[in-house]
């Protein structure tokens, strides 16, 4: 999660106005969903990697491992789709061939999403969905829920960590009973401190006037036009592609 | 369980997404006011969302050596009440996704009703009940803890099934294809999170009687009996 989040704040299209990467992602987003995944999927993959690795600058490494996990997750669940079970005459399981196929697109289809998200995820902080939330008509309230909530995981995860080190140490997780309490534990005192950290960031807020709303200027990200208009165009491209080689072109 | 991005069919995604929105609208509104009325539950609430993402992406220890992680529903129904768990659940979930790419946001929907939505009301009904019959606390914490997470588990294979009919046996047979897929890491996984909230839920009694009156929230039934 630490090394996600670095490069979404380090990566060269940081500055990049948020949109300008929205576009694009979802635009593939909705392609790998609406059109046949075999031709579509593999070329949004090829994109993503592209707009990420080359474009954005973040390493091919951390493009990859982000997708193993979904990946790993998909290629378990693959046999099971691909598998007919049947009642008929007791129990019989066989692998018809439309299983195979639905399996394959399936796969396919979910891992071109994933490297949809992976995209936003690695090139933009979470932070800068913030306007785009606030225009979209979320309470003002509920967006500053957001934000405490995103800057307290990261002190959480810290202190985490670091009890869990400490209880390991000392045989905290030897043997599968002291494992479930030490987890306890460790979650309870999270959850007390955490309370704790809620109750001291209240009366420091309200000391300096909080009135339940963070003012912060946010960096100036000008909309660029010139580079919508490319990234709307690879959309269309990869989608123009994608249907082609599905009519079985050329 | 989550539901990876772009595993759904588009129609099943919108659809499940539609199911999700009325609860997640009722949950912000409520928790929109209860922000407006007592300004300090918004520090809590973040606190506590914090918290839940952080428990589940917590390593639980396993039994049968797969991975596996807390889903913490059973506790945040427990400690906040399932209406205010819908909003915090649902932030969850997407930070989930745009953090760990862990899920998605097509299918934000289809996630946040089996683990915001139905989870914690089953769990909460569960602890409700257990209160009403008198068992012990530490008996219906546990079981609310264990259904919750039985219910994520079976609203997420039912999910599945809709979307992937099984070509012979329909989706009978696909729901319990998915059944069974899940039911060696889910089932264990249920037991250890009913022994952990379990344990959680004694520290907190034990040690933070104050913090526990301060979440006024739903669990009455739990806050009035923490020790003074």
């Amino acid at each position: 999660m630490r090394a996600i989040d670095h490069y979404a704040w380090t990566n060269r299209w940081r500055d990049r106005h948020p949109a300008e990467k929205l576009l694009p992602a979802g635009g593939l987003l909705v392609l790998t969903l609406l059109l046949p995944p075999l031709t579509t999927g593999p070329l949004v993959l090829v994109g993503t990697a592209l707009a990420t690795v080359g474009g954005a600058g973040v390493p091919l490494r951390a493009f990859l491992a982000m997708l193993a996990a979904p990946a790993a997750f998909l290629l378990a669940g693959a046999p099971f789709l691909a598998m007919s079970i049947s009642f008929a005459d007791g129990f019989d399981l066989h692998f018809p061939a439309e299983g195979a196929r639905l399996a394959l697109s399936t796969t396919v289809r979910a891992l071109a999403a994933v490297s949809c998200l992976t995209f936003l995820t690695l090139t933009t902080p979470l932070v800068d969905w913030v306007p785009l939330l606030r225009r979209a008509g979320i309470p003002a309230s509920v967006i500053e829920l957001i934000l405490l909530m995103y800057r307290l995981i990261f002190v959480f995860a810290e202190r985490a960590l670091t009890g869990r080190r400490a209880q390991a140490a000392r045989l905290g997780y030897a043997r599968f009973d002291r494992g479930v309490r030490s987890a306890g534990l460790l979650a309870g005192n999270l959850f007390q401190r955490a309370l704790a950290q809620a109750r001291r960031l209240e009366i420091g807020l309200a000391a300096r006037g909080y009135t339940g709303e963070l003012r912060v200027l946010r960096p100036e990200q000008p909309l660029s036009w010139p580079r919508l208009a490319a990234g709307a165009a690879l959309v269309g491209l990869i989608g123009l592609l994608g249907g082609l080689l599905a009519r079985g072109w050329p | 369980m989550h539901i990876t991005e772009g595993f759904l069919p588009p129609l099943h995604a919108a659809a499940w997404t539609a199911v999700s929105l009325p609860f997640i609208i009722a949950s912000a509104w409520r928790v929109n006011r209860l922000m407006r009325d007592q300004p300090q539950t918004k520090l809590l609430l973040a606190a506590s969302g914090a918290f839940a993402f952080v428990i589940s992406a917590l390593k639980l220890p396993s039994l049968t050596g797969s991975c596996s992680h807390a889903t913490g529903t059973g506790l945040g129904a427990i400690l906040f009440g399932p209406s205010v768990m819908a909003l915090l659940g649902t932030i969850v979930l997407a930070f989930q996704a745009l953090l760990l790419a862990h899920g998605g946001i097509t299918t934000l929907g289809a996630n946040v009703f089996s683990m915001a939505v139905a989870g914690p009301w089953v769990a909460y009904a569960v602890l409700r009940g257990s209160r009403w019959l008198n068992t012990p606390l530490a008996a219906g914490v546990f079981l609310a803890a264990m259904l919750g997470d039985l219910t994520t588990y079976t609203v997420t294979a039912g999910q599945l099934a809709l979307a992937f009919p099984d070509p012979a046996s329909g989706m009978v047979g696909s729901f319990i294809k998915f059944v069974g897929v899940f039911a060696p890491t889910q089932l264990p996984l249920a037991v250890v999170e009913g022994l952990l909230t379990v344990v959680i839920v004694d520290f907190l009694r034990e040690y933070s009687g104050d913090e526990l009156r301060s979440l006024e929230f739903p669990p009455e039934t739990f806050a009035a009996e923490a020790r003074p």
